[in-house]
């Protein structure tokens, strides 16, 4: 048997084809997510215009507590209260933080200016700026306030080395880990379905080909493109936003590997249990909808409710999205992900059974 | 009858299928030749189709049993799809690919690797391998669908009402299509509608209704013994009928090239 009459092989080669000659689902698998790189990037959504600021309160005297309130005031600044100067600067490496004020355990409103230490975070110049005038206004206020012409309060500040973390960096790993998902589950579904609607599968089914052979080609024709998918994705992120990969690119085409397979057996899944592409494609919303919000693609899951977070852990956009950004963001090597890795296998394994389960020649 | 000194190729004995409590086939048997055309005939819903798709392996019989070529149909149904070949009464093909494309993937289903413009010839299509085959005609698209069941070089042909919904010119060049590959020693077992087909192409046909075969022979046969028993038309029929007037006014040139 050759290889140019293996039916696996020739019919990858086939579904390949096929795909590439598809107009909409080139658009919908690599402009759709550059587009949606390109708007959420360019407009710098994921920051919404304010500027992250850690305080550390030594002092917690009245003094202390009138210079917060008057920040709290100001709406150009998020403030999030730190426990310790040491955990607001890795705050700050991890690119949560613009700007962190530490306040002395002496600050006073009598006697000599006490200073402050501001730290800022180096990766993100203009925030830190604006951040710093804004604070030098804030603290100009308050000594008007105690009606004191001399300056009360001088601050220092210092920078802290953080890796250039921008919305841009953390948008774009879960873009990637988006595209894997609804081409997985979209191009699956809606090829798969269409063959069954026009009868093209049951046409298969009367020769002697079996469906191991049909799903293997069409999965491994969407592994190839998911893999090319992901490649784009970065290369577009590099030179047009200058997004850093810190991590290691074979192990985020590793990670897409996985995540692909998850999808596009739940792909196979929906296509499975639906007959027609108007029950397929709600359906494949249905499943990809939610996870497209509750999964930190746009915006960190930490700014969800508690509950919801909770039941978000166990999504597998959430394992391949995580997986993904660990990697990109902060470097993580791919064994160190092995948590999200065995999510996204127990996935696959219950999405497997279900697409097998399901399965229909017509 | 030299018949008898012929093993059969297509065996169906006694075969039954149920949909729900209605039985679709109900206690099928019959047999047929080595290089024979053999039909099918019956009203809509009279279980022409389910008989067919059972010998061919794509339904599972509730009890009888079939054989193809010596293969069992029940136990076997892929071992069956490998040595016939099958046009459905509808079917569509990948509409990303070109014919010869199709037929190249159809080929590799059967391990195989064929030359599709030669596949294409025997339809008499080899002029259209690049098209596509939304974009083809009617007539086009049936010849199309029978040439997607040569990519095996089977010796049996299952031919699910090749003619329904075709002008009469491609209707003739089907029929012309028949009598080639049975020419070449291919047997066919095909369904139609059209009596004249019946007539025209079959060796024997089988009349169905109820799922049941109610009468077996060849053409001229069942029509001798219709008149046996002292059957008359109303009206006799003219030397010529409609269709030749239509034939003759547009002639038997195929229109869709």
């Amino acid at each position: 048997m050759s290889l140019s009459s293996n039916p696996t092989l020739v019919l990858t080669v086939a579904s390949m084809k096929m795909w590439f000659r598809d107009r909409q689902a080139l658009f919908w698998n690599l402009f759709l997510p550059l587009l949606l790189m390109v708007i959420f990037g360019l407009f710098n959504f994921g920051s919404f215009g304010q500027i992250d600021l850690g305080v550390v309160d030594h002092a917690a005297n009245r003094e202390s507590r009138a210079l917060v309130a008057l920040l709290e005031a100001s709406e150009g600044f998020n403030i999030t209260p730190g426990d310790s100067e040491d955990s607001e600067i890795q705050a700050v490496g991890a690119g949560k933080r613009d700007l962190v004020l530490i306040i002395p355990a002496n600050f006073t409103v009598e006697g000599d200016p006490v200073p402050l230490k501001v730290l800022y975070n180096q990766g993100r110049p203009r925030e830190s700026d604006v951040g710093q005038a804004v604070l030098s206004r804030i603290l100009d206020e308050m000594t008007f306030q105690f009606g004191d012409a001399s300056r009360l309060f001088v601050f220092h500040a210092e920078p802290v080395d953080s890796r250039r973390l921008r919305y841009i960096d953390f948008l774009t790993p879960g873009i990637i880990a988006l595209a894997i998902m609804q081409m997985g589950l979209f191009s699956v579904a809606f090829a798969f379905v269409q063959l069954k609607r026009q009868g093209i599968l049951r046409r298969m089914f009367a020769t002697p080909v079996s469906p191991a052979s049909f799903l293997v080609s069409y999965s491994a024709t969407r592994l190839v493109v998911s893999i090319m998918q992901t490649l784009i994705l970065i290369g577009v992120a590099v030179l047009l936003f200058d997004v850093q990969v810190v991590g290691s690119i074979l192990s985020l085409l590793a990670v897409t590997l996985l995540g692909a397979a998850v999808f596009i057996t739940l792909g196979f899944a929906v296509s499975g249990w639906a007959r027609t592409e108007e029950v397929a494609a709600p359906l494949a919303n249905v499943v990809s909808l939610p996870m497209m919000f509750l999964s930190g693609i746009f915006f960190p899951r930490e700014v969800m409710p508690e509950f919801l977070q909770s039941v978000t852990d166990y999504l597998p956009l959430t394992y391949l999205a995580d997986a993904m950004r660990s990697i990109s963001v902060d470097g993580a090597a791919l064994w160190s992900q092995w948590y999200n890795l065995a999510g996204l296998a127990a996935w696959l394994v219950v999405s497997f059974a279900l697409a097998v389960w399901l399965f229909r020649w017509e | 009858m030299m018949e008898t000194a012929r093993t059969p190729i297509i065996e169906a004995a006694n075969l039954h299928k149920t949909y729900g409590s209605h039985p679709a086939v109900d206690g099928v048997s019959f047999h047929v030749l080595p290089g024979e055309v053999f039909g099918i005939l019956g009203p809509n819903g009279a279980g022409k189709t389910t008989t067919i798709e059972i010998l061919e392996g794509m339904r599972r019989p509730d009890s009888g049993t079939a054989f193809i070529n010596g293969v069992n149909v029940v136990d076997d149904p892929r071992g069956v799809k490998s040595v016939i070949g099958i046009q459905l009464q509808s079917s569509a093909f990948f509409d990303k690919l070109s014919l010869a494309e199709i037929l190249s993937v159809f080929a590799s289903f059967f391990h195989r690797r064929v030359q599709p413009a030669d596949i294409l010839a025997q339809v008499e299509m080899e002029e259209r391998v690049r098209a596509r085959y939304k974009d083809l005609s009617g007539g086009q698209k049936q010849r199309f669908s029978i040439a997607a069941a040569l990519v095996n070089d089977p010796p049996i042909l299952f031919l699910d009402e090749p003619t329904t919904g075709l002008d009469p010119q491609s209707r003739r060049h089907m029929w012309e299509l028949v009598q080639k590959f049975q020419s070449l020693g291919k047997t066919i077992l095909l369904t139609t509608h059209y009596m004249e087909e019946a007539e025209e192409l079959c060796d024997r046909v089988a009349i169905m209704d109820h799922g049941q075969i109610v009468a077996l022979d060849n053409p001229g046969s069942l029509v001798d013994n219709l008149l046996d028993r002292g059957f008359t038309k109303s009206h006799v029929e003219r030397q010529a009928n409609l269709e030749d007037v239509f034939l003759d006014l547009t002639g038997r040139q195929l229109r869709d090239g």
